[in-house]
């Protein structure tokens, strides 16, 4: 069941505004207008390429937008500048990533405290920081495994805990499920829920429907680049 | 086929900045050969070269034209064992008072020649500025080419004569002449000399030489032939320097080749292991083991080709001024013409440079072929465990900024191309020290001694084709020479030949007296001589008599004998001479005179002031400015831009490395940037991944650059017969080794910086995105 939601402007963290992309002579995003409140949780679908993911990175600062305004906490993303995306990044967003993108080199512990460790947080009080999100995470047997001998479950966990290191505003995942077996899916998305019932704003980029409404309680949906629907979700039993 | 080439051209085409990399790499290695090889050749037998290029004269014989017609001439120089002659050609003895001939640097006094062209069956003569004197009032000069042109056009007053302008500059090895006008024009300058240039049938030795010029002139007049000169005596002479000269250009041109290969070798290899997921990819569709092999030669091949062509033609460019530069001095013209690259180098480059890529791709395509596609594509992608995990792990806990305890853990991670890396720099930084440690060497070897005297001034002078003998005595001489304004010492020199008693050979004594009787001489152990039987020898002449300092010998003269100590071993190839004092070659030779005085001048003192003030207080001395000296400035000169030609070499295997590794990196690049790594950061880490390579490559290069000094210079310095003092080998000492190891660190920096900002400013999304 769709039920239309009313959405406030004071309590906007996050506001798009006629957002457009385009990489050389596509349109990726088609004047994009969305605001998402502290505490959402906003699962954004639609089909492959219609820019959902295009979506996601203009909102974390990935890329930039050809048009629009995109503000983040009071922020326009697309004006800072690049090493003021990288500390826009580095204190506002935590990212999740369908292939995880773990460093191979460095063990499950150091690749999460090294988020931390990028803010100029001693090594161990990051440490101890990661510690305790292996503990709430379940993973704290796997802490000194390398991302080869994980399973896709458990590197998604880290690649969660390394997206809470630095406690962001937003959590942007992007088909946060999709590498995942159905078990380790549902592990994940009871995650994703946990932290959003605590507080957490969510987006999430996703085409699986089951999750969308597992964890997020608005849907935006998109097509061609352009925003084509915008509903509250019921929680599901 | 087909797919082959469109296989490997989409290849090329997708991988831009690699193929560019390698035609670079390629293009400055080639380059870098091609010089190191042309050195190799211009340094081998460069007077043979020289002298059978410009065909010069055996013999170079003058004639009495009152005694000798020149029909006479022209039916004799068609007798035997002639292989070619030119002339005969009219000589005249001009003297230039004033700064005539010092303008040109020539002397007071020039011979002139009556020559119709500067071509002919023997002595054909390099006119390298202007043109040949074809008429009156014109004159070509003997310079060599490091003269400057701007001096043509300028004139030439002969006294008593014709005003002549500079036309041309030409050089002849064999200095048969300092100028030459068109043989109408010698008339009006009085000729007193034929002149006839030889080349023999046999002209292996100087007998040889003597005899057929006897066989020849014997059908002349008495007296007719007034004096003759064969080339073994120029030889010799500019032969010296270049024996000096040649085992360090060869070592440094050896090293230059080693270097060229071995980045060819690293850039190459590591473009085909950067592409095993590509070569899974091709056999999972279907391409044969043979084929992926084929698409990466012929992907290599493009790039490699065209950078060794490109290469060859740059080094030829590089070469010309290069050489001049390094072969300037007293005996560069010893080099002109002949030191140019030889068309068997870039034979070698063109074939050569693209055979060694080949065969670096060779080997790991060759380790692609024979993996499976699964294996090949798992090779390139899967995600490896973690290496050097007590490393990472002891970076991540340091106190280092984590931009830069990531960059110190990366070579760590992936070995096998940090070795890659590691042999650029190690190569590069090897180069730098060993140049560096040649040049201090060569620099000291070549100022050793120099400001032992400014003026050299012989005991006779020519005139007229005739000696003139010095107005006064020799101590008269030796006295005057003191007394002229300038002059602070004078050391008289005389040889004799000798015997050691218990030799069949002869040795030449070389006797001093006067104020400095070392003179230029570097003692390599003992000490100088202070009176009668003491001797002091060089390192060949001990070597080869098998003496030590402080052994004994005697030495006999005639019925005169003379026991003499070995006091002092000085740097000396000559391996028959001998050095004494006045007194100890009296007692074998008491009529010797000295061939020469040797003039100090006071500090500050005009040399060729003084030279005028000799020569006007005695006509029948010759003296001359001592040159400055060329092998340093030739080693030197070589060192530096080989040096600079093989740190770029090095600097672009480095900057290969990091474009494959930024390459390899990028997800993980994207990533760091995506959880807030600045591109400051990234740059931070990449250069500081090549940083530590950079200080491994200086910790492991600086040793093996100074053991190649140590090993190489004292025994290309034994291969001619020199011993060099302690002074000129120890050349390593803490400040200078500590300013090598950043040369490393500078090579490493330096090729990792460009792309280093490049991956700082990789597109995230793009990066991620990729995967």
């Amino acid at each position: 069941m769709v039920i239309e939601g009313s959405r406030g402007e004071a309590a906007a963290v996050v506001r798009l505004d006629g957002v457009r992309k385009e990489y050389g002579e596509t349109t990726a995003l088609d004047g994009v207008s969305l605001q998402i409140r502290a505490g959402e949780a906003v699962a954004v679908m639609g089909p492959s390429g219609c820019g959902k993911s295009t979506l996601l990175n203009m909102i974390a600062g990935l890329d930039r937008p050809t048009g629009g305004t995109v503000v983040v906490h009071g922020e326009n993303v697309g004006e800072l500048s690049e090493k003021g995306l990288a500390l826009y990044r580095r204190r506002r967003i935590g990212m999740i990533f369908q292939f995880f993108n773990l460093i191979d080199d460095l063990s499950a512990l150091d690749n999460v405290a090294l988020a931390a460790q990028l803010t100029g947080t001693p090594a161990r009080q990051a440490r101890r920081r990661a510690l305790e999100l292996f503990e709430e995470l379940g993973i704290i047997d796997r802490r000194h495994a390398y991302p080869a001998v994980l399973s896709g479950g458990e590197r998604q966990r880290v690649a969660v805990a390394r997206a809470l290191m630095n406690r962001p505003a937003l959590l942007l995942a992007d088909e946060p499920t999709g590498a995942l077996d159905s078990r380790s899916g549902e592990q994940v998305m009871d995650l994703l829920l946990d932290l959003n019932q605590i507080g957490q704003t969510l987006i999430l980029v996703t085409h699986d429907e089951h999750l969308a409404r597992r964890c997020a309680s608005r849907l935006v949906e998109v097509a061609d680049g352009r925003v084509t629907g915008d509903h509250t979700l019921e929680p599901s039993a | 086929m087909r797919a082959v080439w469109h296989a490997a051209r989409a290849a090329v085409r997708r991988r831009r900045l690699q193929t560019l990399v390698i035609a670079l790499v390629t293009l400055t290695s080639t380059a870098a050969m091609v010089v190191a090889l042309g050195l190799l050749d211009a340094a081998s037998a460069p007077f043979d070269k020289a002298f059978g290029k410009q065909r010069g004269p055996h013999v170079v014989a003058a004639f009495d034209p009152d005694k000798v017609s020149d029909a006479q001439l022209t039916r004799a120089v068609r007798g035997p064992g002639v292989e070619a002659a030119a002339g005969p050609f009219a000589q005249a003895t001009v003297e230039l008072p004033g700064d005539g001939g010092m303008n040109f640097g020539l002397g007071s006094e020039i011979t002139v020649v009556g020559r119709a062209d500067p071509d002919g069956p023997v002595d054909r003569l390099d006119l390298w500025a202007g043109r040949w004197a074809t008429r009156s009032g014109e004159v070509v000069l003997n310079r060599d080419p490091g003269w400057t042109p701007d001096d043509l056009g300028k004139k030439i007053h002969v006294p008593q004569g014709p005003t002549l302008t500079v036309v041309g500059f030409a050089f002849d090895l064999s200095r048969t002449s300092d100028a030459w006008v068109a043989p109408d024009q010698i008339a009006a300058l009085h000729p007193t000399t034929t002149q006839v240039l030889f080349r023999f049938a046999d002209a292996s030795s100087e007998e040889r030489l003597r005899g057929q010029l006897a066989t020849v002139t014997g059908g002349l007049p008495a007296d007719a032939l007034t004096a003759s000169r064969s080339y073994l005596a120029l030889k010799h002479q500019v032969g010296g320097s270049a024996r000096a000269y040649t085992p360090y250009l060869m070592a440094f041109g050896i090293l230059g080749i080693a270097v060229a290969v071995l980045i060819i070798g690293n850039v190459v290899s590591g473009a085909v292991i950067s592409g095993f997921r590509h070569i899974g990819v091709l056999k999972a569709i279907g391409f044969t083991p043979g084929q992926v092999v084929a698409v990466y030669l012929t992907m290599i091949s493009v790039p490699a080709v065209l950078g060794c062509a490109l290469g060859t033609a740059l080094g030829n460019l590089l070469a010309q001024p290069f050489f001049e530069f390094v072969f300037m001095g007293p005996d560069a013209g010893v080099f002109h013409g002949s030191a140019s690259i030889a068309p068997w180098v870039n034979a070698v480059a063109l074939l050569g440079m693209p055979a060694v890529c080949l065969l670096a791709a060779l080997a790991p395509a060759v380790r692609a072929h024979r993996l499976s596609a699964a294996r090949a594509i798992s090779a390139g992608t899967a995600p490896r465990a973690g290496r050097a995990l007590g490393i990472q792990r002891r970076l991540a806990s340091s106190r280092l900024p984590r931009s830069v305890s990531l960059g110190m853990g990366l070579p760590f991670a992936r070995p096998g191309r940090s070795a890659l890396t590691l042999a650029a720099v190690v190569l590069g930084v090897t180069t730098v020290t060993f140049a560096t440690g040649l040049a201090t060497t060569m620099t000291r070897f070549g100022n050793a001694g120099q400001d032992a005297f400014q003026v050299t001034a012989y005991a006779f002078n020519v005139k007229d084709g005739k000696e003139i003998k010095p107005e006064h005595d020799d101590l008269e001489l030796q006295s005057l020479l003191g007394s002229l304004p300038g002059a602070l010492e004078v050391t008289a020199r005389a040889n004799t030949d000798v015997r050691v008693a218990g030799s069949a050979h002869e040795v030449e004594l070389e006797g001093r007296r006067g104020d400095r009787l070392q003179l230029g001489g570097v003692l390599t152990e003992g000490r100088w001589m202070r009176g009668t039987g003491e001797i002091v020898a060089g390192s060949a002449f001990l070597r080869q008599n098998g003496l030590r300092v402080d052994d004994r010998l005697v030495l006999e003269k005639g019925d005169r004998d003379e026991t003499a100590v070995v006091v002092g071993e000085f740097m000396e190839s000559n391996a028959r001479q001998i050095v004494a004092d006045w007194s100890t070659m009296t007692a074998l030779s008491p009529h010797e005179k000295p061939i020469a005085y040797h003039v100090k001048l006071r500090d500050g003192a005009d040399p060729a002031a003084y030279v005028r003030a000799a020569r006007a207080a005695d006509a029948g001395i010759s003296p001359t400015v001592h040159g400055s000296n060329s092998i340093t400035q030739t080693i030197v000169g070589s060192a530096s831009v080989l040096t600079l030609m093989l740190a770029v070499v090095a600097s672009l295997g480095v900057f290969n490395s990091v474009v494959l590794n930024t390459h390899d990196r990028r997800r993980d690049l994207g990533m760091l940037k995506s959880i807030g790594m600045t591109p400051r950061q990234v740059t931070v880490m990449t250069v500081t991944s090549m940083a530590v390579l950079g200080a491994l490559g200086s910790l492991l290069g600086i040793p093996l650059g100074v053991v190649g000094h140590q090993v190489v210079v004292p025994r290309m310095a034994e291969a001619v017969d020199l011993t060099l003092p302690s002074y000129m080998t120890d050349v390593w000492q803490v400040p200078a080794l500590s300013l090598l190891a950043l040369a490393g660190l500078a090579i490493a920096v330096l090729g990792a910086f460009v792309p280093a900002r490049r991956a700082g400013r990789l597109t995230v999304s793009e990066a991620l995105h990729s995967e």
